[in-house]
């Protein structure tokens, strides 16, 4: 086990190394924060003083190197907009972004995993064909105008919560709402798909056969058995999350990372940026470390090698 | 407009003209409220106050400067500074206010003053650190200021500057710890009439009212700042009671139950040719251009009541403004006039009929998009080629920006361009007109001289050879061709009282926000 934890590790830390290699130069590549920092009527004086002081005048390659050495030590440099430290300014962003995910994740999980099994349940039947138009409705609902509308509805007309920020609980709601509305959709296909599966299978006959109830069955046979594709898939979404929610946040005003990349990146922020992708690469690699430690525990034929 | 909503605009009128009175005696109260912002704020530093997502909320609230711009007029008033003289010509002496509190308690003086000046200059330099500060870029080149005494400062200037007392509007005064310093200040101490309490990034800043502060003490105790990148969101927040005043709102989010406001900042969108790249080499073919935008058209149609056609790149209100340019002289919409141009400019050997790009972005002004597809459909019409490039923030200012690359195409870029201080000289010099002007796509030696002699000259004399300049640049060159006059929208809440004026898209001071209820 502790040899799989740390094969899983040192191989997530050379995706991110190489991540991050890349996001170095190519980000480079689409230009410079001086002309976005001074207002129109700088002198190119002034550009190449602002140039000196944050480095940006050396040689790429000892631009790197400084990175290098200076991230090592967890030291990812200052933000050029922010005054505070770049690790600082991506880690500020974590707690919501992973607080975000685990709401959404939790709200999707339990909603598909329901939905799913009453449409395998009933499959063909009226009720199935409900619900499978309306999953494919949520997953396929452009969010931006879903949130838009949410905002509308649910903000400004009914006035049942907030239209915007992170102030109270009740500020979750849209946000969370919004970000669940995708997985929603797949994961009770996806339920659907392997609880169908499992149900023709064998050992449900079986079930069947002695006499146990239908929800006995399942809930507590086929859905363990259909869990491995839905975790496969959920810990995917997961991962997505993780790194984007931008809707959301924007919309919404909501913190996470999704928002601080895409500053980071349109204000050509490298520092943050830089940042940004080894936060979220780590969180990254350690959600998929769990979920693989899941798959033994929900199926002990699953070996860890 | 029903009923109820007219019932609505009958009541307003009738807080509003009740409001008229009150705020003459208006009395500092409880009251807090909240500000939705578009953009977040990149810094507090006194000397970062230039961007207005930093003006918004520390200009006129936390900072103060020595002098500000009047904007009923336009004209230089004393703020921290009580009077002004011109020594020589490259010397000025400040009077400044005394009994001025910072927000610390420390005293505002003469050599708080000159640090401050002296922080923000080109070149700066503080235990060895260069100072990258955002306001530097209203002194081309470095001033220094130094204490005569207590309350007497003397500025010095490298060549003859008769509106240094305008450019030291842009000089935000911070208390003397953050100006030792080369670090930007997270914790703004300023002596205007709000004091600072906090900021989360990416969430709000919080300022409170100063029970110290020299002035009239205003009327909102607490004012927080949210930002919210969506205009219907920050719409939203104003029916909902979650905010009080809203920036930037979208013409499609506007009210008329007299809560959305209008107000003009001398913002004017320009359509600019490259001189220095076919098919814009000849300049028949730039006047054509001017020629085959129907402004008339297509900015009523488009941005509704967030533009009026212009044919200037500044405002009313800035010095370098004709009067009656627009019915004279100016070169409007006559697509036949446009094709002669072009046929004649072709007859000569001008390449006209080569692609070249209208280069736009797509956060330039609401609704940008629809104008510049206007004006491409135009451009078509007449018989020239364009091809419409939307770029974000750092590859359009590749076009706008000198020097511009070899292999660079033939543009017109869309530019929207603000002068909120009165004078042309930031909008020409060194910018738009002149030949070394970082953003100027034209040589014109004639506009240079016009434009460094105004620069040298007073009053009525400097506007005028301002004017000279600008006529030459519209009309021969055709380098800078107005489009449309921006219009911006706020949105207030129930019972504010709040009347924008042309300062308001870079400084909204809370303390001139009152209670109508």
């Amino acid at each position: 086990m502790l040899a799989f934890i740390r094969g899983r590790l040192l191989s997530g830390l050379l995706t991110i190394f190489g991540v991050v290699v890349l996001v170095f130069f190519l980000a480079r590549l689409t230009g410079s924060p001086i002309d976005l920092f001074f207002p129109e009527g700088a002198t190119q004086a002034q550009l190449e003083s602002f140039s000196r002081a944050h480095g940006l005048d050396r040689p790429l390659l000892e631009q790197f190197w400084v990175f290098l050495s200076n991230a090592a030590r967890g030291d990812f440099g200052m933000s050029i907009w922010q005054q505070r430290p770049a690790l600082q300014a991506a880690l500020s962003e974590m707690p919501a972004t992973l607080m975000l995910t685990f709401l959404a994740m939790t709200v999707s999980v339990i909603i598909a995993v329901v939905l799913g099994t009453i449409a395998a349940a009933f499959r063909f039947r009226l009720v199935d064909r409900i619900i499978t138009i309306l999953t494919l409705a949520t997953g396929s609902i452009p969010h931006f105008w879903f949130a838009l509308v949410s905002i509308l509805v649910f903000a400004i007309i009914l006035r049942l919560v907030p239209t915007s920020g992170a102030g109270n609980w009740q500020s979750w709601i849209l946000p969370v709402a919004t970000v669940s509305l995708g997985p929603i959709g797949i994961l009770t296909q996806v339920t659907r798909g392997a609880m169908i599966e499992v149900l023709s299978s064998g050992f449900v006959r079986n079930a069947r056969a002695r006499g146990f109830g239908s929800t006995r069955i399942l809930y507590r046979h086929a859905l363990r058995n259909a869990a491995l594709p839905i975790i496969a898939v959920a810990g995917d979404i997961a991962a997505g999350m993780v790194n984007g929610a931008i809707i959301v946040s924007v919309v919404f005003a909501f913190p996470g990372i999704g928002k601080a990349i895409i500053g980071a990146v349109l204000a050509r922020d490298f520092p943050v940026l830089q940042a940004c992708i080894v936060v979220v690469g780590i969180a990254v690699v350690l959600l998929n470390l769990i979920i693989d430690l899941i798959y033994v525990v929900v199926d002990p034929r699953v070996r860890l090698s | 407009m029903n009923i109820s909503a007219g019932l609505k605009a009958l009541g307003l009128a009738a807080l509003m003209s009740t409001a008229v009175a009150q705020t003459a005696m208006a009395e500092p109260t409880d009251r807090a409220i909240t500000v939705a912002l578009a953009v977040e704020l990149d810094s507090l530093d006194a000397c970062d106050t230039q961007p207005a997502q930093n003006a918004n909320i520390a200009r006129g609230n936390i900072y103060e400067s020595l002098t500000h711009v009047s904007p009923v007029d336009g004209k230089v008033e004393p703020l921290l500074a009580l009077s002004w003289e011109q020594i020589d010509d490259l010397t000025w002496e400040f009077k400044l206010r005394p009994d001025v509190k910072f927000h610390d308690g420390s005293s505002f003086t003469a050599e708080v003053a000159a640090a401050n000046i002296n922080r923000s200059q080109p070149g700066a330099m503080i235990e060895g650190q260069e100072i990258a500060c955002l306001n530097l870029t209203q002194f081309p080149e470095a001033v220094k200021a130094e204490a005569v005494d207590e309350l007497t400062l003397r500025v010095t200037t490298p060549k003859v500057d008769p509106i240094l007392p305008l450019r030291l509007s842009y000089a935000d005064i911070g208390n003397l710890a953050t100006q030792q310093t080369a670090e930007k200040t997270t914790n703004p101490v300023g002596t205007g009439p709000y004091q600072f309490v906090e900021r989360i990034q990416g969430q709000h800043v919080k300022l409170t009212r100063f029970d110290g502060y020299w002035g009239e003490s205003p009327e909102v105790r607490d004012v927080t700042y949210v930002y919210r990148a969506e205009p219907s969101v920050r719409a939203g927040m104003i029916q909902t009671g979650e905010a009080q005043l809203a920036t930037a709102i979208s013409a499609q989010d506007a009210t008329d139950d007299g809560r959305t406001v209008t107000y003009k900042d001398n913002r004017i969108v320009i359509a600019r040719p490259n001189s220095f790249k076919e098919p814009f080499k000849d300049p028949r073919v730039r006047q054509a251009v001017s020629h085959a935008i129907d402004r008339e058209t297509i900015v009523p149609a488009l941005m509704g009541i967030g533009g009026n056609p212009w044919y200037q790149m500044l405002g009313p209100q800035v010095n370098g403004y004709i009067p009656g340019f627009d019915e004279t002289e100016a070169l409007r919409y006559d697509p036949e006039k446009a094709k002669e141009l072009i046929a004649a400019a072709k007859a000569d050997g001008a390449p006209v009929d080569q692609e070249f790009v209208l280069v736009t972005r797509p956060d330039l002004f609401p609704g940008s998009d629809e104008v510049v597809q206007a004006i491409a459909q135009g451009l078509q019409a007449v018989g020239l080629n364009p091809r419409i490039l939307s770029l974000e923030n750092t590859a359009w200012r590749v076009y706008l920006r000198q020097p511009f690359p070899e292999d660079q195409e033939g543009s017109i870029i869309m530019i929207s361009h603000d002068n909120t201080s009165g004078d042309a000289t930031f909008s020409f010099s060194g910018n738009y007109a002149t030949c070394e002007g970082r953003n100027s796509a034209t040589c014109n030696p004639e506009i240079d001289r016009l434009v460094f002699e105004a620069d040298a000259a007073q009053g009525e004399e400097r506007a005028r050879l301002y004017q000279e300049a600008a006529r030459i640049m519209y009309v021969e060159e055709s380098t800078m061709i107005g489009i449309a006059e921006q219009v911006r929208l706020m949105m207030l809440g129930e019972g504010i009282e709040y009347e924008p004026n042309p300062l308001s898209g870079i400084e909204i001071r809370i303390a001139d926000i009152t209670f109508s209820d």
